[in-house]
C-alpha cells in the first residue's frame, strides 16, 4: 500500500509541474509569434545595414575620425573592452542564457580590463555572483525591444568610446541563423575598420562622401550602431522565446512520458496488491475448511 | 520610358519600397539633395524630413527620420529608422510629441538630453510637415 501511495503522490507532483511547463509553453509560443513577426519586419533592415556598412567601409577613403581610432599604442592585454551581453530576463529557456554567458566568459579571457553591459536579469545576476564588474546603471530589459531603448544604449556606448573609457566595443547575443536555429555570436561594433586590402584586391574605387568623409561618418556611425543594437535586441528576443518554447515543449513531453511510466508502475502495484489480497482470502478460507 | 535606377528604401521596422525610380529627392545634411540615374558612387547622411521619389512619372512622398544613403553602380539604398507615408502618420500623436519636446526644451537639461529632445522635436515637426502638406 505504501508504494501505491508514493507512486500516486509522485504522479500528482509530475502532473502539477506539467501544468506549469505546458502553460509556459503556450505563453512563450504566443510571444514567439509576436517576436517572429517583428523579426521578419526588421531582418531586411538588419541584413541590409550590415551589408551596406560593409560596402561603405570598402569604399571609404583614409580619414581621421574617432570611430576608426584603433589606439594601437595600448597593449593587447590592457585594452579596455566593453561587452554588451544580451541575456533573458528569466530562466527556463533551455541553454539560451548558458550559451551566451559561456561565450561572454570566453571572450573576456582576452584581457583583464573588461567592462560588462548586461541586458536581462539572468545575466546580471550571474555576473554579479561571479564578482565580475558590471555597469550597475545599465538597466535595460530584454523584453519587447524598441528603437528608443536601442538609441539610448547606442548613445551610452558611443559616449564611453569617445571618452576613451572603452577602446573596443563588442556585442554578444543570440542570432536566429535559420528560423529554427538560434546561435550565440560576437560582433565587433567599434572601432570600425576600413577594408583597404580587400578594396585593392577587388580594384574598387573610393566612393564620394558628401560633404566630407568625416562629417558623413559623424552622422552615419551613431545611426548604424543604433540600428545594429536594435536588430541585435530583436534577434535575441526572438531566440529567447524560441529557446523557451522548445525547452518547455520538451519538458511537457518528458512529463507525459513520466506519467505514463508511473501509471504503469501504479497499475502493476495495484494489481499485485489485489492478487495478494485474493490469495490471502483464498488461503484463509482454505485454512478454515480443513 | 524614362531612365531609371533601382531604389531600396528600408525602415527599421519594415521594407518601405523596392523597385525602379526616376528621381529621388531627400533632405541631406545641408539642404535637399537630388539623385538621378547614373549618379556617381556616393555615401551621405539623411536628415529628418520629407523624401520624394518619382515612379512612372508620379511623385510619391514619405516622412523619414535620420539615416543614411548609399549610391553604388546605379543602385540606391536608403536606410532610415522610420519611413512613413503621409496617410499613415498619426498627426495627433506627432503634435503631442512636439508639445512634449517643446516642454522639455524649456527645462534645464544636460547637453546629451538637450540633443535628444531636439532630435525628438525634429522628428515630430517633419512628420507634421508631411501630413499637413498631403492630407
Amino acid at each position: 500500500m505504501a508504494t501505491m501511495n508514493k507512486i500516486q503522490s509522485r504522479m500528482k507532483s509530475v502532473k502539477d509541474i506539467m501544468k506549469i511547463t505546458n502553460a509556459m509553453y503556450l505563453i512563450s509560443s504566443s510571444k514567439m509569434k509576436k517576436a517572429r513577426k517583428s523579426l521578419v519586419a526588421t531582418e531586411p533592415y538588419f541584413d541590409k545595414l550590415l551589408s551596406t556598412i560593409n560596402d561603405i567601409l570598402l569604399r571609404a577613403p583614409h580619414m581621421h575620425q574617432i570611430f576608426f581610432e584603433r589606439r594601437e599604442e595600448i597593449p593587447y592585454a590592457k585594452r579596455k573592452r566593453g561587452y554588451l551581453v544580451v541575456t533573458a530576463d528569466k530562466g527556463l529557456a533551455g541553454a539560451y542564457n548558458h550559451n551566451v554567458i559561456r561565450l561572454a566568459e570566453e571572450e573576456m579571457k582576452k584581457g583583464t580590463n573588461n567592462y560588462l553591459f548586461v541586458i536581462g536579469q539572468v545575466g546580471r545576476h550571474y555576473f554579479f555572483r561571479k564578482n565580475v564588474m558590471i555597469d550597475g546603471e545599465f538597466l535595460y530589459t530584454a523584453q519587447n525591444p524598441t528603437l528608443y531603448r536601442a538609441r539610448e544604449i547606442a548613445e551610452s556606448l558611443i559616449h564611453l568610446f569617445k571618452e576613451k573609457q572603452l577602446d573596443e566595443v563588442y556585442v554578444i547575443y543570440t542570432d536566429m541563423v535559420t528560423p529554427m536555429k538560434p546561435e550565440p555570436k560576437v560582433l565587433r561594433v567599434l572601432p570600425l575598420e576600413r577594408k583597404k586590402l580587400e578594396r585593392r584586391a577587388h580594384n574598387i574605387h573610393h566612393a564620394h562622401f558628401y560633404p566630407s568623409p568625416e562629417q558623413v561618418m559623424d552622422g552615419l556611425v551613431p545611426n548604424y550602431i543604433k540600428g545594429l543594437i536594435f536588430g541585435v535586441l530583436i534577434e535575441a528576443y526572438c531566440s529567447e522565446q524560441y529557446s523557451r518554447m522548445v525547452a518547455m515543449e520538451a519538458a511537457t513531453n518528458s512529463a507525459k512520458d513520466m506519467i505514463k511510466e508511473l501509471k504503469l508502475l501504479y497499475n502493476r502495484a495495484r494489481q499485485s496488491a489485489i492478487t495478494q489480497e485474493i490469495s490471502e482470502i483464498v488461503s484463509g478460507a482454505s485454512g478454515l475448511k480443513h | 520610358m524614362a531612365k531609371t535606377f533601382h531604389l531600396d528604401i528600408i525602415a527599421s521596422d519594415h521594407p518601405f519600397y523596392s523597385g525602379d525610380c526616376e528621381t529621388l529627392v531627400f533632405p541631406g545634411l545641408d539642404g535637399e539633395f537630388g539623385i538621378l540615374p547614373n549618379h556617381e558612387e556616393m555615401v551621405t547622411c539623411v536628415n529628418e524630413g520629407e523624401i520624394r521619389f518619382k515612379v512612372d512619372g508620379e511623385w510619391r512622398y514619405a516622412a523619414v527620420s535620420t539615416g543614411f544613403i548609399e549610391v553604388i553602380s546605379n543602385k540606391v539604398i536608403l536606410l532610415s529608422d522610420t519611413v512613413e507615408r503621409p496617410e499613415d502618420i498619426d498627426a495627433n500623436r506627432a503634435e503631442e510629441a512636439k508639445q512634449r519636446a517643446l516642454e522639455r526644451l524649456r527645462q534645464k537639461q544636460s547637453i546629451a538630453e538637450y540633443y535628444q529632445t531636439q532630435a525628438a522635436l525634429n522628428r515630430a515637426m517633419s512628420r507634421l510637415k508631411v501630413t499637413k502638406k498631403h492630407n
